[in-house]
């Protein structure tokens, strides 16, 4: 299989981002694009990743859990990094596109964060022969999900959007503190967890597989950011929008 | 001689992973993956129509 097919598909988010950015009146038509080809390259995606990929030399078979850990771990950190931006944005210039595509990033990135931990756990029950451990890496991926679940947690608890725009800013901020850590952890530390691989390091084929996933949890990504910030900026409209008039009463 | 033979011995048994099987713990994986993709998927779509339905309604 050529090395290349993973690039068309993360080609095809970057132009079908730009163009829903740049283009407003084509995004419904970029939004059905999306809802077809998200699973279309997550099936593609499950094939090589069970069926073509060789087996690990050490872990064997149980190394393809791999292919959805570590793409959902990236979306995660992809997420929170977006999180980190908006939070920035929203402090320096203001707007409520920020603060809502904030909110959106900090749910998503939640949402992957979860599915990639407990991913980790399941395939931490046969390498390490715990489901749960202690190590740096996994403490630091836990602490960033409690963090960020206070995040969001303290955005249902502030009623004025103005301050809670603001608070959910600082937070935003000051959580992203711990996303670094999560990615130099097992380099500073001695930890259990894996250094992270490099194409140099492991089968092209192997590569290959990871990016194509990859790329198929990125389209994932790309529609459930678009789908929740539109839920987010409708709850800004709404808040935001001047209360209806009280009927006028008759005079007899 | 005897060095190269118990080399090629110890790589021919590592040639298919230490780790024998493992497939549940694979297919569990995927099936969580599918699963959550497809329920986020399906709670964002309901609530993003839901919110329309109610705009719509108050217009």
């Amino acid at each position: 299989m050529p090395h290349w097919l993973p690039f068309p598909p993360l080609l095809a988010t970057v132009v079908l981002v730009a163009l829903g950015i740049l283009k407003p009146s084509l995004r419904p038509t970029l939004w059905r694009l999306l809802a077809v080809a998200a699973p279309l390259a997550l099936c593609f995606g499950a094939f090589l990743g069970l069926r073509w990929a060789p087996p690990d030399r050490e872990m064997g078979d149980v190394q393809r859990i791999m292919y959805v850990h570590v793409p959902a771990v990236w979306m995660t950190l992809l997420a929170l990094t977006l999180n980190f931006g908006c939070s920035i944005t929203y402090l320096m210039k203001g707007g409520w596109g920020a603060d809502a595509l904030g909110e959106a990033s900090a749910a998503v990135g939640v949402f992957f964060g979860t599915v990639g931990v407990f991913l980790g756990a399941v395939w931490g029950r046969p390498t390490w022969g715990v489901y749960w451990t202690w190590d740096p890496r996994l403490t630091t991926a836990a602490i960033a999900l409690v963090v960020y679940t206070g995040y969001l947690a303290l955005r249902r608890f502030v009623d004025d959007p103005d301050r809670r725009a603001v608070w959910s800013a600082v937070v935003g901020i000051v959580a992203f503190a711990d996303i670094p850590i999560i990615w130099y952890s097992v380099r500073w530390w001695r930890s259990l967890h894996q250094v992270q691989s490099t194409p140099k390091t492991v089968d092209p084929e192997m590569t290959l597989s990871l990016r194509w996933n990859s790329a198929a949890f990125l389209l994932f990504l790309v529609a459930f950011l678009w789908r929740r910030y539109r839920l987010a900026m409708a709850e800004r409209q709404a808040e935001l929008a001047p209360p209806p008039a009280p009927a006028l009463e008759v005079s007899r | 001689m005897m060095l190269a033979n118990l080399a090629s011995g110890a790589l021919a048994a590592v040639g298919s992973g230490r780790i024998q099987g493992g497939w549940g713990y694979v297919w569990t994986c995927y099936f969580v993956t599918w699963s959550a993709l497809l329920l986020y998927s399906l709670s964002l779509w309901r609530r993003g129509s839901r919110k329309d339905r109610v705009s719509k309604e108050s217009r």
